[in-house]
């Protein structure tokens, strides 16, 4: 177990000092404006499955989340001029209030009827936002970047960094809760919630602590996407395809395990980068589709799922 | 014989050697004057092809395309370099043209950039063109440059000072008698940017303003609404929607009527400019005074217009996008002449130069003159305001003949005088 501890920190630290080393050594911009979309993908992914994957509460709210924290910056920025940091710190604030108050609305539900709360939670902001003149409201609004920070030679080269370390933190508190009694709960009121509440688990308290940092987290990681696109407008950030993607990636990469969401965001969201290059037509969507279907057909539990049940396989086939 | 012509071979080879050899040694430029010469002309673009945008993405790509095509039959540009476009499907999505554009500056290294088709996905873009000193083309954004204020930005679209919409539907308002004012806009991007240059316009002329309501843009039964409005008794009714809310409007005035105050009723409806929602909405658009880039009237046809059009109806149809197309289409052309201009009148690339000869000059384009002034919109507004008459229903042909649209303002390419009041009109 510790063991296991060291290499996950040594995993993390190198891939930090790699993504570092790459904003000093690669000159053109592109890999970091698609890898800042990717990595975003994969800090959503993970945030979204410490409810969605751990509790199997499915939400459906994390376009509600995103554009929260995006409008968080905005409003941070157009107030106080904030620097990106204090930004993305009142992003995560904001956010873990809003997943209280979510929880405390809505985690009385379950199932279906909880998913749907979310989708309507999406809509209500979205609609609060679109009336808000000093956001912009729903004729958007442009905002202009500070001067970059050393040692980055461009603004993007930073963000790609930033999104990067969030990603780890996220990771790292997914990581933690799996292993911990939140965890272990979690997954108790999962499989049976009453079962669950009878054996002392304490259901609601629990679930509540998993919205409200999975809802931090989601803020958090939306709040520098206001500073990489200098502009924002409802409709591009509560898009409820945040929402779907999110969902798919946790599922094709499976829900049980970390390192799920990860793998499904990596293959997700780099397919999703790469055909919006290539294909960039409709079809991109069929794609997309179809690996969808062939995953939930194919691999029910995920990637990770279907990897677990290979090695299952193996070893009753070596004994 | 064979002798003659084998020793000569034999030293056409040391030569070829040698010269080859010369050419490695040579400085690299040589080798790339070399291949330029031989090398398309890139454009690279993103365009929404799919998402909310797609249907006028479509269609004023298909303009580009035929531009392209034009352009390529005829030659090319710089002496015999074909265009080449370089085009994505951005999803009608902010979020998704800073990494195409990077790509197309930083991967595909294409010459020139056309900006997407409308403000959304065009805005996270303009900060960085203007980092990086690049010409933009721009395709029928609004005023997204005024806070980023780039001066090498070109707005294809004829808006022109963001004003000039409102003045000029006020004026046909207030020309037929109007005192009153009521407004009434979708919460969506470009119908807030239309309502509030409405209500300043309204407010520096003193013309009362007895009834605001923005709705959501989800909104489908409106006849609350037009109750509401009905009960001001306004003389001008300016309202600024999108595609299906413009129907929903339109349907429930039908149902209610408006009152006989109203003198002209219309102004920003997106959606009456695009064939398949004029065909569906057939006689319920007469009497609606409205705003449009292009129409069939006399006064509208320039150099190459009606064979634009003549292409842009047969590749349409295969294409399956509007068959009518007088919305986008023409101005994604214009956007090409503009560009065949500059860079014949230059002689090269450059991208300053490029930029200096298109605000200095006037372009002759198939949707007429453009002119720029300092932020890059047009110099003066060609936005049309026109009123629909002896419409009937399901006939999307109709549309293409002369007097079904006729044009209020501007002034040099009118076509007819406004018929008030407007339930008089709709007869």
């Amino acid at each position: 177990m510790k063991r296991n501890d060291i290499a996950f920190w040594i995993g993390a630290v190198v891939f930090l000092a790699a993504v570092l080393v790459m904003t000093q050594v690669v000159a053109n911009q592109y890999p970091f404006f698609a890898g800042y979309v990717i990595l975003q993908s994969i800090a959503l992914a993970v945030a979204w499955s410490i409810l969605g994957g751990y509790a199997g509460y499915v939400n459906f709210g994390t376009s509600a989340f995103y554009g929260v924290g995006v409008y968080a910056s905005v409003f941070m920025v157009s107030a106080f001029g904030a620097p990106l940091p204090l930004q993305i710190l009142t992003g995560a604030a904001v956010g873990a209030l809003m997943g209280l108050a979510l929880g405390l609305l809505t985690l009385r539900m379950q199932g279906i009827f909880f998913s749907i709360a979310t989708i309507a939670l999406t809509i209500v902001i979205e609609t609060t936002i679109t009336n808000w003149r000093y956001v912009g409201g729903a004729a958007g609004i442009q905002i202009q970047r500070p001067a970059v920070t050393s040692p980055f030679d461009s603004y993007v080269q930073m963000l790609f960094f930033v999104q990067a370390v969030l990603v780890v933190l996220a990771v790292a508190i997914s990581r933690y809760i799996q292993n911990s009694w939140i965890g272990r709960g979690l997954q108790a009121l999962r499989d049976d919630e009453l079962a669950a509440e009878c054996s002392g688990v304490p259901t609601l308290r629990l679930k509540l602590l998993a919205c409200v940092i999975s809802g931090a987290l989601m803020c958090a990681i939306g709040a520098p996407a206001a500073m990489y696109l200098q502009y924002a407008d409802p409709g591009s950030a509560f898009n409820l395809n945040y929402s779907v993607t999110t969902l798919a990636m946790s599922l094709i990469g499976g829900t049980a395990h970390w390192a799920g969401p990860i793998i499904g965001a990596i293959l997700l969201g780099t397919t999703q980068q790469v055909l919006t290059v290539t294909i960039s037509s409709e079809v991109n969507l069929l794609v997309l589709g179809l690996m969808l279907v062939l995953f939930v057909v194919g691999a029910p539990e995920g990637i990770v799922g279907l990897i677990n049940k290979l090695r299952g396989h193996r070893k009753e086939g070596e004994i | 014989m064979s002798k003659k012509v084998s020793k000569p071979g034999s030293i056409s080879r040391r030569r070829l050697l040698a010269s080859a050899g010369a050419a490695i040694a040579a400085s690299p430029l040589g080798a790339n004057l070399l291949q330029a010469h031989a090398a398309p002309i890139k454009i690279g673009m993103s365009m929404p092809q799919t998402g909310g945008l797609a249907g006028g993405g479509k269609a004023s790509l298909l303009g580009i395309e035929i531009w392209r095509d034009d352009v390529n039959a005829k030659g090319g540009l710089l002496g015999g370099r074909k265009v080449e476009l370089v085009v994505y499907d951005d999803k009608s999505s902010a979020s998704e043209t800073p990494a195409i554009y990077s790509k197309l500056i930083d991967i595909d290294k294409v010459d020139l950039l056309f900006a997407p088709y409308a403000t959304v996905p065009t805005a996270p873009i303009m900060p960085m063109v203007k980092q990086r000193g690049l010409l933009l083309i721009g395709n029928f954004s609004f005023q997204v440059n005024s806070k980023v204020g780039h001066d090498m930005w070109f707005n294809n679209a004829p808006w022109g000072p963001a004003d000039s919409w409102a003045t000029s539907y006020l004026d046909i308002g207030q020309k037929a008698g109007g005192k009153s004012m009521a407004l009434l806009s979708a919460d969506q991007e470009f119908a807030q940017n239309l309502a509030k240059t409405a209500r300043e316009v309204a407010t520096k002329r003193n013309l009362p303003i007895v009834f605001d309501q923005a709705y959501p843009p989800n909104t489908v039964e409106f006849s609350s609404i037009i109750r509401a409005l009905k009960a001001t008794k306004p003389d001008i009714v300016y309202v600024a929607s999108y595609p299906p809310d413009s129907t929903g409007v339109l349907r429930a005035v039908n149902e209610i009527g408006i009152g006989d105050s109203v003198k002209v009723f219309g102004g920003g409806m997106v959606g009456l400019q695009f064939g398949a929602v004029m065909e569906n909405m057939g006689s319920l658009l007469n009497g609606v005074v409205n705003y449009n880039t292009w129409l069939p009237e006399k006064s509208m046809y320039f150099e190459g217009t009606k064979e634009f059009f003549d292409k842009y109806t047969k590749r349409a149809v295969e294409a399956k996008i509007d068959p009518l197309g007088y919305y986008l289409a023409p101005f994604g052309y214009a956007s090409g002449q503009l560009t065949e201009q500059a860079i014949s009148a230059v002689g090269s690339l450059d991208q300053k130069a490029l930029a200096k000869h298109l605000r200095e000059n006037t372009h002759k384009t198939i949707v007429g003159p453009i002119a720029f002034s300092a932020d890059g919109e047009r110099k003066e507004t060609a936005v049309l305001q026109a009123q629909f008459r002896g419409i009937v229903d399901k006939n999307i042909e109709q549309f293409r003949s002369a007097g079904k649209q006729v044009i209020l303002f501007p002034d040099n390419l009118k076509s007819g005088e406004l018929v008030a009041p407007f339930e008089a009109a709709r007869t």
